[in-house]
């Protein structure tokens, strides 16, 4: 019978099965941890290879690296002051104007604006997040620079630059170049990285916590105040930061419109450094070890403090994340 | 009703004010894009791919910043589309409740926006100096870095929408695990995932700082990839500072095609994503 | 005892016996026998020392309301758990006398041997040939013209072969929900199982396609030792032989199908059945 014929082929197939190519299994599994753990090596190499390289800086200088400011390639005598006190300077003004405005933008994306623009509106902020540094720094060097030179800054310095005490920040002549332009640019490129971080952190907050709110007869802005704010804190926190972290590490949008100037000058409105322009513009013609070490040595104090402030920020979305998932 | 007016007041300015500064972020976008194409559009000329970079004072071309720009995106994605791919494959399919996947999973995003000009160094460090001399793979090999953590963080987030009913069933039928991801998740992922590569692609094809210290720069056309190597985000960095008229015009048609590209990788990205139903 | 899980199965000859019979007499032979199975997931006791046969070439439904471990019972028989960490089966499944919960045992033939077909379908993102033979190329290595011999019988036998034959090249994502089913059985039947475990099949199909999936499993009977696990009582009573009840990870009460349905010994069983709660 054909049937009887079936089963007599079925059990022969049978007979001759094999394992399935259980063997894969531990090579295939061994083969993704070597790639994750590239992942690692390349963290501690970039700690190793920084640390090697600036090493002579930090011998020959000590602490007083990370204090003085004279920065001299004919003598020798290297300090990092001036670039450090440039990134933090440059990143303050970034977040002072980046920071409320991404807010806003967020606001507007997940409270106000009605659906269907939600998202052209989401991909064009994530457009203006994927333009490259470089198309920035040009920007400023051509169009943002002239335009603060001659309209911003003398408005500054004719107002503020008279008030006491802060006036000392908006003092000297208008030049365009320097680290308030930097800021700026910093602030409108940091913009719609925090915006779309802030988005998806206050989408966590469960509609119906809002829907009560607004039942209630709240308006927005208290719902934002009241509700929103509280719940996801921790998150609006890590997107700033994760913004803060992009702003101190930017390099080509601000070595172009900083200036390079290796002195720590209180005036917002003159030209300055920050650590990874110095980098970008100074470390293919450093001649010498020392001069080439301390550049290395300025690279690893910018891997430390953004690492630091990048870590934080993760932490803090992945609290948000927990805290979101023990809520739902 | 005082109190009511004083809400409703407040109410308007908040939301005033947000879309005071969403006009503004939007408004930003247009400015930069359209300085680029009024500046850009004048400097485009069939030459730009012909000639390759100018000595100062002359007019040229940017071809072999073109192909230089083109090859080392090129060595940079194959290199680091498997490694991120890989990784994010340990991440998403062997590394639950894992203490090295949450660690590798942890440095990957920090490494996500880690300075890229640090990135040059590392690679300066490991592969000029013992080498020699700048080259393109070296400035390959910075790209790759840099596209790594983006490929890994789509694959892993790919892999996880994956349902896990799929996984199931492929393994009642007694396929092996690698079978099982290989055959059956990597198809099931694959749009996402190609999404994510192609993003990793554009967000590479514009990295500037980390070619500074690798690749260099290269007035000449030049295929070697044992040699400095020109490309178009250090061109228009230099160019753009340069005094030279000429040369700054070639930096805003350099910016603008680079611009260009990336936007079109973007767009095409995302299109790609939504037709294939893969919607965020 | 190096006896391969292949070797030991009984030729099906043998067994004198007519298939669709009603099943008042058992000459059946008890196919796989489950005894004193527990299942913790973490530390939550799911299963509590369940024991009962299951017949070749019988339907055993199980029924229960949901939470009450027939799913997970069903997810212990293929061992697919163990895709899970944290979750630990005790006790032991024979299957032709052999305890395949045993750790030496080589898992993927276990699972080659006992079919799994899942609530929803699962077409792989693949063609509807290539999900065929998907399973079959894991086993075997054939020349073409056997293997779509091998896949053109399976699909016939899960009754899908005339609404698909002349597309096998295309998405099997592409069907109905009820095709998609159908396209399931065929794939785990094409790796020639002796054991079919369905695990609420029909639950997310129309009322159209739930009765073709019946009356397929009413055909399959006559090859395989099947278990069905599910919520749909008159489903239970229409295809199945046997049926266990089970609660709160307790088997309640085995027994023939008809028995269960018309003289339940356990008040419970009868509660459920009638409706009363669940």
């Amino acid at each position: 019978m054909a049937v009887e014929a079936e089963m007599v082929a079925i059990a022969d197939t049978k007979a001759r099965r094999r394992p399935a190519g259980r063997a894969g299994d531990p090579a295939f599994r061994a083969l993704t941890v070597l790639f994750a753990t590239l992942v690692l090596l390349v963290l501690s190499g970039i700690i190793a290879s920084l640390v090697q390289g600036g090493f002579l800086a930090f011998a020959q200088f000590g602490l007083n690296f990370l204090v003085t400011s004279v920065w001299n390639p004919v003598t020798e005598k290297f300090g990092a002051l001036a670039p450090i006190y440039g990134t933090l300077v440059t990143s303050a003004i970034a977040m002072l104007v980046g920071v409320p405005l991404a807010f806003g933008v967020a606001l507007f994306i997940t409270e106000l604006c009605p659906k269907w623009l939600k998202r052209p509106l989401g991909t064009m902020i994530e457009l203006l997040a994927a333009i490259p540094s470089i198309i920035y720094g040009i920007w400023g060097l051509f169009i943002l620079a002239p335009f603060i030179q001659s309209h911003v800054e003398p408005f500054l310095i004719a107002t503020l630059g008279n008030v006491p005490g802060i006036g000392v920040l908006f003092a000297g002549p208008p030049l365009g170049i320097g680290v308030l332009t930097a800021g700026f640019i910093l602030a409108v490129m940091v913009l719609p990285v925090i915006a779309s971080v802030m988005r998806d952190v206050f989408e966590t907050v469960p509609p119906m916590l809002k829907e009560s709110a607004y039942g209630l007869g709240a308006t927005t802005a208290e719902v934002v105040w009241r509700i929103v704010l509280p719940f996801t804190r921790v998150g609006v926190v890590g997107a700033i930061l994760l913004g803060l972290g992009r702003a101190l590490g930017e390099t080509m949008a601000v070595t172009f419109v900083i200036g390079n100037s290796h002195h720590v000058n209180p005036s917002i409105l003159q030209p300055g450094t920050t650590i990874s322009a110095a980098l970008a513009n100074e470390f293919t013609e450093a001649v010498g070890d020392l001069y080439q070490s301390s550049l290395i040595a300025l690279g690893f104090i910018l891997f430390v403090i953004t690492f630091l402030v990048l870590a934080a920020a993760k932490l803090m979305l992945i609290r948000l994340q927990k805290g979101a998932g023990a809520a739902a | 009703m005082q109190l009511y007016v004083r809400r409703r007041l407040s109410n308007y300015v908040v939301v005033g004010l947000s879309l005071a500064a969403t006009a503004f972020g939007l408004l930003f976008l247009v400015f930069v894009l359209g300085t680029l194409l009024a500046n850009g559009i004048g400097a485009l000329s069939p030459t730009l791919f012909t000639l390759a970079t100018p000595p100062p004072g002359s007019s040229g071309g940017l071809i072999n910043a073109i192909y230089g720009s083109l090859a080392m995106t090129a060595i940079a994605t194959l290199i680091g589309t498997p490694t991120g791919i890989l990784a994010g494959t340990f991440l998403a399919e062997y590394a639950h409740n894992n203490r090295l996947g949450d660690i590798v999973r942890f440095i990957n995003d920090v490494l996500l926006s880690a300075p890229s000009i640090i990135i040059g160094l590392f690679v300066y460090a490991i592969l000029v100096v013992p080498m020699g001399h700048f080259s393109a793979w070296a400035g390959s090999v910075a790209l790759a870095i840099i596209m790594v953590p983006v490929v890994v963080r789509t694959t892993e987030d790919m892999l996880n929408l994956v349902p896990s009913a799929l996984r199931e069933a492929a393994a009642a039928l007694g396929a092996p695990k690698w079978k099982i991801i290989v055959t059956v998740t990597y198809r099931a992922a694959v749009q996402g995932m190609l999404t994510g590569v192609l993003l990793a692609v554009a967000r590479i094809s514009g990295e500037t700082a980390p070619l500074l210290f690798t690749a260099l720069n290269n007035q000449f056309w030049s295929t070697d990839l044992d040699r400095p190597m020109a490309n178009l985000p250090v061109v228009i960095f230099q160019f753009a500072m340069s005094p030279y008229a000429d040369w700054q015009r070639l930096a805003w048609a350099g910016a603008l095609l680079i611009t260009a590209a990336i936007l079109v990788l973007n767009i095409g990205a995302r299109l790609f994503a939504s037709w294939s139903g893969l919607e965020k | 005892m190096s006896v391969s899980l292949a070797s030991t199965t009984p030729p099906r000859s043998d067994t004198p016996a007519q298939p669709g019979e009603s099943a008042t007499v058992t000459p059946f032979p008890v196919k796989v026998q489950i005894r004193n199975v527990g299942f913790h997931y973490g530390k939550f006791e799911a299963l509590k020392s369940v024991s009962l046969p299951l017949h070749d070439r019988r339907v055993t439904a199980f029924i229960g309301p949901s939470g009450c471990g027939k799913s997970t019972l069903l997810r212990i028989l293929n061992r697919i758990y163990e895709l899970y960490p944290n979750q630990t089966a005790t006790g032991e499944v024979l299957v032709d006398g052999q305890n395949i919960l045993s750790p030496g045992l080589d898992l993927n033939l276990v699972r080659a041997k006992i079919g799994m077909v899942f609530q929803k379908p699962t077409p792989f993102p693949m063609s509807i040939h290539d999900n065929i033979a998907f399973g079959i190329r894991l086993y075997e290595r054939l020349p073409k013209s056997e293997l779509d011999d091998r896949i053109e019988s399976a699909l016939r036998r899960a009754a899908l072969w005339d609404e698909v034959k002349g597309k096998l090249r295309q998405s099997g994502l592409g069907l109905s929900g009820g095709q998609q089913q159908r396209l399931c059985i065929a794939r785990a039947i094409a790796v020639q199982p002796e054991v079919l475990l369905l695990d609420e099949p029909a639950s997310a199909l129309d009322p159209i396609s739930t009765q073709r999936i019946e009356e397929l499993i009413a055909e399959l009977k006559s090859d395989y030792c099947i278990a069905i696990v599910t919520h749909n009582m008159q489903q239970a009573a229409r295809s199945s032989d046997y049926t266990a009840f089970m609660y709160l990870g307790e088997l309640i009460e085995f027994d023939e199908t008809e028995r269960i349905f018309t003289h339940p010994r356990e008040k419970r069983t009868e509660d459920y059945i009638t409706g009363r709660f669940g």
